[in-house]
């Protein structure tokens, strides 16, 4: 999967599970002040991305971090590139 | 501080200002000491000879509501309450979602007319006395909860036929904006299947402004709007359902004020 293919799965992710319309997914966008999403939709967001990329995410302090659309990119490429790497 | 943020006023609206004020000041705390004290002792004799632990949470509940309206007279005739339930045929229980930009919410919710609690931010339940019999009555404390504990107090309360009342932007935006809603509420809905009544409540900004105690004179509108009912929101995430609510509540003040609260 290219970089541009995982960008265009997250987005899936978020236009399947929370019905956000296309144009709002941005990299710019704030995942909790611009999407709105809240705490409990995240638990959602974190379970649909590890079923989507087959990965465990959930205990990762570094998803604590991750605030815009681009952060989660970022998140996800660099795991992508560790699993590549285990 | 007087007044911060309302901008110059003339001589006729700082008279209103002051008189609001000293009426208010002087007459809410004696009602309130009085009502208080009076319904104290009536829930306590209540409690005494029912030994009815659902029965006193009630009349706790409907008591809180007359002490809203008491309130809200205190403040008559300079601050009025224009209310209008756009669908009074509706039979509760309801889960409630107001918008929230003053601390006069708390007593406008009076309006909502059937038994009810409201989900608590964390400063509200530690007020005194009013944070005591908020927990006697069963109100939610969403911050101090797991989850799991809100889903079954709350479950408990809508099987019980007890409304409940959430402010699911979290804090008092203080101006005319509408901030983003958190969901838990909306997920306690879907898991109850009860209806969901959005009620807004716009033109108390000031009434008091946020970090302020002082009132401004001005005119408050309370709608209590048609439900979202569970066959509605069928099939939907939280995230949509609380889009929804949140755009249903947007659009009736855009057509209030004439500016756009939709994002």
């Amino acid at each position: 999967m290219t970089d541009s293919e995982l960008i265009r799965a997250v987005n899936e992710v978020f236009v399947d599970s929370f019905e956000i319309p296309p144009e709002k997914i941005t990299p710019e966008a704030q995942i909790f002040a611009d999407l709105g999403l809240d705490s409990l939709d995240v638990v959602d967001l974190v379970a649909a991305i590890q079923k989507r990329f087959a990965v465990q995410v959930r205990d990762d302090e570094r998803v604590r971090s991750i605030r815009s659309m681009q952060d989660l990119y970022n998140y996800l490429i660099l795991i992508r590139s560790e699993q590549k790497l285990g | 501080m007087m007044g911060r943020g309302v901008g110059k006023r003339s001589i006729g609206s700082w008279i209103r200002f002051v008189w609001l004020n000293a009426w208010f000041w002087t007459v809410a705390p004696l009602v309130s000491v009085t009502f208080i004290s009076l319904a104290a002792i009536y829930v306590g004799v209540f409690l005494v000879l029912l030994r009815n632990r659902r029965k006193t949470q009630w009349l706790i509940r409907r008591s809180m509501g007359v002490y809203g309206r008491l309130m809200i007279i205190c403040a008559w005739p300079l601050v009025r309450v224009k209310y209008v339930d756009y669908a009074p045929q509706e039979t509760p229980p309801f889960l409630f979602i107001c918008n929230h930009r003053s601390s006069s919410d708390a007593y406008l919710t009076a309006y909502v007319g059937c038994e009810c609690i409201q989900v608590l931010n964390i400063w509200p339940a530690h007020v005194p006395l009013m944070g005591q019999l908020a927990r006697l009555a069963g109100f939610l404390r969403v911050r101090e909860m797991p989850f799991e504990e809100f889903v079954a107090a709350g479950s408990r309360l809508l099987q019980q036929g007890c409304s409940i009342i959430a402010f699911p932007e979290g804090t008092r935006s203080g101006s005319v904006a509408l901030g983003s809603f958190h969901g838990s509420s909306f997920r306690l809905a879907q898991l109850n299947r009860v209806k969901i009544v959005p009620f807004v409540i716009s033109g108390n900004e000031n009434i008091p402004r946020r970090g302020s105690a002082w009132l401004n004179p001005g005119t408050v509108a309370v709608s209590k709007l048609p439900a979202v009912t569970p066959e509605m929101y069928e099939g939907m995430t939280p995230y949509k359902l609380k889009t929804l609510v949140r755009d249903m509540i947007a659009r009736h003040l855009d057509g209030q004020t004439g500016q756009s609260h939709v994002e």
